[in-house]
């Protein structure tokens, strides 16, 4: 029995709400099993619905967006369980078995490389006071994303538990680290923008601004020690209106 | 300020902190975004696009992982946009030294968004519970719209934040705002120069490549020179 496209997009459709009800003990369950429901109600009647229902509200946990390809894969073999088909490995073992890699994988590719990239991107726009940042930051940031929800939910429908594969030849943490370099650099160039123009409304030269190459190193030396970045954030503003104090 | 304005940058607030957890996740929750947002809301979008700005940098770095909560900078953000707002309507002091002081003040007020997640998570815990019996009970229907309510728990959650940010930041910043503005006025544009550096550590901190300092310090370098040159 496959299911119809209709209710794929509507799963797909309420994977957006995957952590409407995120909690400490189970997570992301109440999430998955209310994405899944409409196309469980339709592979299984009475008992074996209430099974099913009570399969998909164990633990799980994964990146919000990587739930995509474990979404499509777990329909699929719903589906091949609902025709009496073997299969190698259950749809529970299946789930717990992808969702913390996929959920590393996620973290370092969206949360640390994308979304620093997009967002560095889009600060040079709002340093030079344009208000296409939060356009530029969204499109950016959204492309790979929306990419990874539609296309990462398809491929798993249609391969199943071999999806794992798709995602491993994508070499994607790979492709993290490359984002954070990236973001790394533009960050680089974005503090010099901001610190140029800063000398620039203070009418100074610009060459004084590389002295906060040597404050940035120390803040990191200092949050390396375990300082939190209120606390950076208030002693520095109360140096900062010291030298000023005494200047004037 | 009207009624209308403070209804609709509630909403803004809801809708933006929606988005940090429980909904779609396009990033409107972010600063660069629900700053200039909420600016336009209340009519000065450049007032939000300034806090977005350093406010997103502050926290670039912290990652939501798992079980952590991170500072609520979406609600610092929209909170912090809309105390450098209303304050700019009273005081006539340069917008900079008006950002800075709101920033100050949102900020540690934003830790109670910690807070409020955490009861939040906590109160959708009792729900799996309930879940568990409905289940029991054969009402399928009730618990799939049960995910639902966790819905209403992070939109009072962000709600809660952000009136504890704009409510309890209002009272601050007539209390102190002239006295501290006659010592901030001086430094001017370096008091927001400030929340880039310290922000830009604190991505350098937690980004977890090799070289992460030599590449920052090699691109501000020539970054600079180009710039100082042209």
């Amino acid at each position: 029995m496959k299911l119809p496209v209709t209710l794929l997009i509507r799963t797909l459709w309420r994977s957006l709400l995957l952590q409407a009800s995120w909690n400490y003990e189970r997570m992301q369950n109440m999430g998955v099993l209310y994405a899944l429901s409409p196309a469980l109600r339709f592979l299984y009647k009475d008992e074996d619905l209430e099974e099913a229902y009570q399969r998909h509200l164990t633990y799980f946990n994964t990146h919000p967006y990587m739930s995509a390809p474990v979404l499509g894969a777990t329909l699929a073999q719903e589906e091949s369980r609902a025709d009496g088909q073997e299969m190698s490995f259950s749809v529970e073992d299946f789930k717990s078995m992808i969702m913390a890699p996929y959920a590393a994988i996620g973290d370092a590719l969206f949360w640390g490389g994308v979304r620093p990239l997009a967002a560095c991107t889009a600060l040079f726009f709002a340093g030079k006071g344009s208000l296409l940042a939060p356009f530029v930051f969204l499109t950016l940031f959204n492309l790979p994303h929306l990419m990874m929800r539609s296309w990462g939910f398809a491929r798993g429908y249609v391969r199943g538990v071999s999806v794992v594969e798709i995602i491993q030849r994508r070499r994607l943490p790979d492709v993290a680290i490359r984002f954070k370099e990236g973001a790394v650099i533009l960050l680089g160039g974005l503090i010099a923008f901001l610190t140029t123009e800063t000398c620039r409304l203070s009418e100074i030269e610009a060459g004084w601004g590389l002295f906060a190459l040597p404050v940035v190193l120390s803040v990191v030396w200092l949050a390396r020690k375990g300082l939190s970045t209120l606390f950076l954030v208030f002693v520095s503003v109360l140096l900062v209106i010291t030298v000023f104090q005494v200047i004037t | 300020m009207t009624l209308f304005d403070y209804i609709t940058v509630s909403l803004v607030a809801v809708i933006c902190g929606l988005d940090r957890m429980a909904v779609c996740q396009v990033m409107i929750s972010r600063p660069i975004v629900a700053g200039p947002l909420t600016g336009f809301v209340l009519g000065a979008p450049l007032i939000g696009l300034e806090v977005g700005l350093l406010v997103e940098l502050l926290w670039l770095g912290r990652l939501p992982v798992g079980a952590s909560i991170p500072p609520d900078d979406t609600q610092i953000a929209t909170g912090a946009t809309f105390l450098a707002i209303s304050a700019a309507g009273i005081w006539n002091y340069p917008q900079p030294v008006t950002i800075a002081i709101c920033l100050l003040v949102a900020i540690p007020l934003g830790k109670s968004g910690q807070l409020f997640d955490h009861m939040t998570r906590r109160a959708n815990d009792n729900l799996g519970k309930k879940v568990d019996r409905f289940l029991q009970a054969g009402e399928l229907g009730t618990v799939e719209r049960s995910h639902l309510v966790g819905l209403g728990h992070f939109a009072i959650s962000s709600l809660s934040t952000f009136l504890v940010v704009a409510g309890i930041g209002s009272l601050i910043c007539y209390a102190i705002f002239p006295l501290l503005a006659r010592y901030l006025v001086p430094a001017g544009e370096w008091l927001l120069l400030v929340f880039p550096l310290i922000g830009a550590a604190m991505i350098l901190r937690s980004i977890n490549i090799n070289r992460s300092v030599t590449l920052f310090s090699a691109s501000f370098t020539s970054s600079l020179l180009i710039l100082w040159l042209l």
